[in-house]
């Protein structure tokens, strides 16, 4: 039963899906905050390249994860401040962070005498349990088949839920958000609330990149992550900026990435249909959905922050 | 209180000279910030932006070159340009290219051997506009009529539009295919009569195509009274609707337009220098760089010319550096880095900073710092 097509489906799914889970999480927090940071692909690269390189040099798999989510934060505070501090349009310094992050990470990983392109990781995340809890039926694979970074991403989404509905911080940046002038008369820092919440989200897009190359293809490559960053900030939508469900979503997408291998398990006639067509899964899926779930009136209901990607300043006297 | 030492206020006019040195001042602190990497990792940087400009400007060859990748990043430019200005966020200029090429070799193989270049070569890039826009319908008709989000789509469309041209050469036996090549798959050449004449070098007329184009957009936009309108609407949607407008058809209109530019450039690309549907030489990114040259040129369509130029030596000096031993993805840190100049000198542009006169105190108080 475990070994059956089904079962590890969904747990290539879970594994494909967590670093997802962290990049859509920490950009639902950003964008809860009213700024849309689109750069998410290239805060991951440069996750990706830290957590590499910091496990590389120090064998450390917790060096690594710290490196990666210094990188991503680190990424992020340029468009904190372009778009908080400077007002400038969130769209483009969204890209251009992207843009820079997936070259200075490519850039990083081949530069020297002695680069890491091509090098496997000296340290993985392995599975955290072994023995007979895995061997369970069912739930041995599902809940004990993981490494730790899995039970982190649904720590993460269970304290960014938390955190976003049930806390007085989580109400403030919710305010910030969807009306910015009513929080700053309220006593919130607008300001300080949107740093804080985009840092937040680079630090946990960084996490997400070195679950590629600490776990996923933990050997470097030039393009480790794919088109994991600009899938997540689909996937934000999809979600409607509410944690659980993008656990739920992450899975969703993880398992249409990997559908060409689950199709070839099968055999005839659907191992024939050409992996090019089937690599455009995760985006097909992301539009119809973007154009079912979230068209019209309904993207308000779903929860979209009133002030997203506006940019807020105080009349100064 | 902390004193506030500098004072932000917003410009009235903006005289060119601003306009002008935001650019220019942000190439070059991208160029800093690259020396910085560059001299952090041990490699001299002086060594290899010369290799740069060498390989992008040193012979009449090199010229030609950068001239070529110039073509497409012209209209791919004005693809952002005018969307951007009427803030329709059309991200998706990569897909609409790689879609205009498609089509555009798609027709140059139907139409075969038999058609005269006066027929062949306006229908390719026809074609190559068509398949732009039709592939920017589908993110913009759910935009105009269900209200979606367009920046999510176009990317998405993209990474689609890839795959397809993919499957059409790597996947299938498609028409695009060469049958007469069977060890690495290839595109199928398209037939003579559609591809541009060559003037010097590689450099064929596409060059001066392209350049037509973007004058045209310049003027529908700025000189016609549906141009008028589309800005009224980038201006303010709700004065439009006031006016009278129909906004939505406008925005549609533009969406579309903006994706056949993008269409036109995978078409010129396909029917010049590549002259078949070769993923190699059509998956470079001309359609997202489009989106820096764009902002780089400030939205203005016409200095989307000269950037797009730019840009292009930029592109084209990545392979000379795999030679001295530097990543090509350089290039992409530098591209990244000038648009994040770009987008903060935005501000500076709006806005005059300058520094608040100190308030003159006759005795020293001790002021409690927050």
């Amino acid at each position: 039963m475990n070994d059956s097509l089904l079962m590890l489906t969904v747990v290539a799914a879970i594994g494909l899906g967590t670093p997802l889970i962290f990049a859509t999480i920490g950009e639902i927090i950003t964008e809860r905050s009213g700024i849309l940071n689109l750069g998410v692909q290239g805060m991951m690269l440069m996750g990706a390249v830290a957590g590499f390189w910091a496990t590389f040099t120090t064998g450390s798999l917790l060096l690594g994860v710290l490196a990666a989510v210094v990188a991503g934060a680190a990424l992020s505070s340029i468009h904190a401040f372009t778009s908080i501090t400077l007002r400038a349009n969130q769209i483009v310094s969204g890209l251009a962070l992207a843009i820079f992050g997936a070259g200075l990470a490519s850039f990083l990983g081949k530069i020297g005498n002695d680069p890491l392109v091509g090098n496997p990781s000296r340290e993985v995340f392995e599975p955290l349990f072994t023995g007979w809890l895995v061997d369970l039926p069912l739930v041995g694979p599902l809940l004990f088949g993981h490494d730790l970074l899995v039970y982190v991403s649904w720590l993460v989404a269970g304290i960014a839920s938390y955190y976003l509905f049930h806390t007085r911080m989580g109400l403030s940046l919710r305010a910030v958000g969807e009306d910015p002038a009513s929080a700053e008369a309220a006593g919130v820092n607008v300001s300080k609330v949107r740093y804080v919440h985009v840092l937040t989200g680079g630090a946990l897009a960084g996490l997400g990149g070195a679950y590629f190359s600490l776990a996923l293809v933990p050997t470097w490559q030039d393009d480790p992550i794919g088109a994991a960053g600009w899938i997540a900030i689909a996937l934000v939508i999809l979600s409607s900026w509410r944690p659980w469900r993008a656990v739920f979503a992450a899975y969703l997408f993880g398992a249409a990435s990997r559908v060409q291998f689950t199709l070839q398990t099968l055999g005839e006639p659907w191992s024939d249909i050409p992996s090019t067509l089937l690599s455009m899964l995760p985006f097909v899926l992301a539009i119809i959905a973007m154009i079912v779930l979230t068209s019209g009136k309904r993207a308000r209901y779903l929860g979209a922050p009133a002030a997203l990607a506006i940019p807020y300043f105080r009349e100064e006297r | 209180m902390a004193a506030r030492r500098f004072i932000v206020e917003p410009r009235g006019l903006v005289s060119w000279k601003v306009r002008l040195l935001v650019p220019v001042l942000s190439v070059i602190a991208a160029l800093v910030v690259g020396a910085i990497f560059l001299a952090l990792t041990g490699e001299n940087p002086f060594d290899v932006y010369g290799q740069m400009v060498d390989s992008a400007f040193g012979s009449s060859r090199a010229l030609s070159e950068t001239l070529i990748t110039a073509t497409p990043l012209i209209l791919t430019g004005v693809a952002a340009a005018i969307a951007f200005k009427m803030l329709v966020w059309n991200i998706g200029g990569e897909g609409q290219f790689i879609m205009g090429a498609i089509f555009a070799s798609g027709f140059a193989i139907w139409l075969g051997d038999g058609a005269p270049a006066y027929i062949a070569l306006p229908v390719v890039i026809v074609a190559g506009g068509l398949g732009g826009a039709f592939w920017a319908s589908i993110a913009a008709i759910p935009r105009v009529y269900l209200g979606t989000n367009e920046i999510i789509t176009t990317l998405m469309l993209n990474f689609i539009a890839l795959s397809f041209m993919n499957f059409l050469i790597f996947g299938s036996s498609s028409p695009w295919r060469d049958p007469a090549v069977s060890t690495f798959p290839q595109g199928r050449p398209i037939p003579e009569s559609a591809r541009l004449p060559e003037i010097f070098n590689r450099l064929d007329g596409g060059l001066f195509i392209a350049i037509a184009l973007a004058v045209g957009a310049w003027y529908l936009i700025g000189k016609t009274t549906w141009g008028f309108e589309v800005r009224i609407v980038g201006d303010s949607a709700d004065t439009a609707r006031y006016a009278g407008i129909g906004v939505a058809r406008k925005i549609l209109g533009i969406f579309l337009l903006s994706g056949a530019y993008a269409g036109f450039a995978g078409g010129l690309f396909v029917s010049g220098p590549v002259g078949a549907l070769d993923p190699r030489s059509l998956d470079l990114g001309l359609g997202f760089t489009g989106i820096i040259v764009a902002a780089l040129a400030g939205l203005h369509i016409l200095a989307v010319i000269p950037v797009a130029i730019l840009m292009a030596a930029l592109v084209n000096s990545g392979p000379a550096l795999q030679s001295i031993g530097v990543p090509t993805a350089t290039v992409t840190m530098l591209q990244g880095a000038i648009l994040i100049f770009v987008v903060a000198g935005e501000f500076f542009i709006r806005n005059r900073v300058r520094r608040l006169e100190p308030e003159p105190t006759p005795e020293p108080v001790e002021v409690e710092a927050t």
